[in-house]
């Protein structure tokens, strides 16, 4: 499969640095003094029980969430400082996709694209993620792997630089996470840094270079998958011990 | 700007797909100036022309409030506005390209409104064209600062039976229909302080009427404008404050 993404960061250098990230719910600290790097080239996966607070880590650095206190750089700029020419380098999927029911695909991603302004062509997009047959279709009559797959395409509108994917396989079926996987190949053999969020840790182990384990809002584990899952050692082992 | 503009033409193909939206902003409005226009069954006191002023204050309630406020509820439940804040457009330009199309919006129904009344027989040779435009920046402002308000705060659902709710009460009771000096004394009072009369009654002036006793009692007549005023600039202070992207 071709692809139409163009980044030209340099590979292996640092594209998100997360210090010291604390954020709070009234008294609650869901995310608690985090600290992890994620460098272009590579998928860092974010890997967590329900509640660990990968999503609103996620959202923090995407400059969706509020951090209580801490420090957060994406793409060399602090979050705060983040503007438009910036944001328009990074792509964001949502856990809960952020799309309406009525949203026709084609008419969808032909506005983000537009939004982004980073030369991807629509049908381009669609094809990439398997949905060229469902361009009129409206985000409501599509099964929950194409939702996940539209929901993908608007984070590729922005050819990004650096791609935040909540959640990318969620209800995807086989054909459908061989093709995600697949688009996140092509992402990072360009340079980009991709920082996913999942529970599926065979996912995770398939796609991801780099590993930071959250659990009660906490790093228990932040290491390479090469080191993590030595001889038959599977990821999916080495989370269990360490979430125990 | 360019982006301001694409958001903008993204609203208003949303709109125009929404059928029920269309119902809101048009055909009720356009119903209604035509059936009361032809049907006597409104008081005497009633005028062609203090008719039109009430069909365009309903249609200002109608986009501003209820329209803007149901689509950015459920657009806020669907976390659409959250996704769209991050993208390069962010939300100060979100913002400005929803009021880009409900000026657009209201401008296309005020203009079809005042032909079909002309049509009717109203003429606009008495109408003071400041004043109106002023009427309608003012009741814009409150409205859709209350529509935004509920749809900033409230679940979709409850926004939705909210927002309708209003609607049909400030139609009812709220001077829009019916002048407040047709109304029972204790509706009346209350008509008063509502944006939905105060608008009405401006939107009358400004189309050549005369202010109404009810209103030249309260403050002499500039009363409407200050009402109108006051609602234009707490509406939108509240909204900002309870608003909230996410929910």
């Amino acid at each position: 499969m071709s692809t139409v993404f163009v980044v030209n960061s340099p590979i292996h250098t640092t594209a998100l640095e997360v210090q010291d990230l604390v954020i709070r719910y009234g008294e609650i600290a869901a995310v608690n003094s985090v600290s992890f790097a994620a460098r272009h080239g590579e998928v860092t996966a974010v890997l967590g029980r329900n509640g660990a607070g990968k999503t609103s880590t996620l959202e923090a650095c995407e400059g969706l969430r509020r951090a209580t206190s801490g420090s957060l750089r994406v793409l060399g700029t602090h979050v705060a400082d983040i503007d438009n020419s910036l944001r328009a380098r990074i792509g964001v999927m949502l856990q809960d996709g952020g799309i309406a029911p009525s949203a026709r695909v084609m008419s969808l991603v032909r506005h983000y694209c537009r939004l982004y302004d980073r030369g991807v062509d629509p049908r381009q997009l669609l094809t990439q993620v398997g949905l060229q047959h469902r361009a009129r279709s409206t985000w409501r009559r599509l099964s929950g792997g194409e939702r996940q797959r539209f929901s993908l395409a608007l984070a590729l509108a922005a050819n990004p630089d650096i791609a935040f994917l909540d959640e990318p396989t969620a209800g995807v079926d086989l054909d459908g996470r061989e093709m995600v996987r697949e688009i996140i190949a092509g992402l990072t053999a360009k340079g980009c840094c991709v920082v996913l969020a999942t529970h599926d840790l065979d996912e995770a182990e398939r796609v991801a270079q780099h590993v930071v384990v959250l659990h009660h809002g906490k790093v228990v584990l932040d290491d390479s998958v090469e080191n993590l899952c030595v001889g038959n050692r599977r990821l999916e082992d080495v989370v269990r011990e360490v979430t125990r | 700007m360019k982006l301001i503009v694409t958001q903008t033409r993204m609203e208003l193909a949303t709109l125009l797909r929404n059928y029920e939206q269309l119902l809101l902003i048009m055909v009720i409005p356009v119903g209604i100036l035509v059936f009361f226009g032809n049907v006597e069954v409104l008081p005497d006191s009633v005028s062609l022309s203090r008719l039109v002023s009430s069909v365009l204050t309903l249609s200002i309630m109608s986009t501003a409030m209820v329209s803007t406020g149901i689509a950015t509820g459920f657009e806020r439940s669907y976390h659409v506005l959250k996704r769209l804040g991050a993208t390069p457009l962010g939300r100060e330009r979100l913002i400005w390209a929803k009021a880009a199309s409900v000026a657009i919006v209201e401008a296309a129904q005020i203009l079809i409104l005042l032909v079909i009344a002309s049509l009717m027989g109203w003429s606009p040779g008495s109408v003071t064209w400041w004043k109106l435009i002023g009427a309608i920046v003012l009741g814009t402002s409150a409205f859709a600062g209350i529509g935004l308000a509920l749809a900033g705060r409230l679940r979709a659902e409850a926004n939705l039976a909210a927002q309708n709710g209003l609607y049909l009460a400030l139609l009812a009771v709220g001077g829009i229909i019916v002048p407040i000096d047709e109304l029972p004394d204790a509706m009346a009072v209350v008509a008063r302080i509502l944006p939905s009369g105060a608008l009405a009654e401006a939107m009358h002036t400004s189309l050549g009427g005369v202010t109404s006793d009810a209103w030249f009692s309260y403050a002499s007549g500039s009363g409407v404008w200050l009402d109108l005023l006051g609602w234009a600039v707490i509406a939108p202070i509240v909204a900002a404050r309870l608003f909230r992207f996410d929910s």
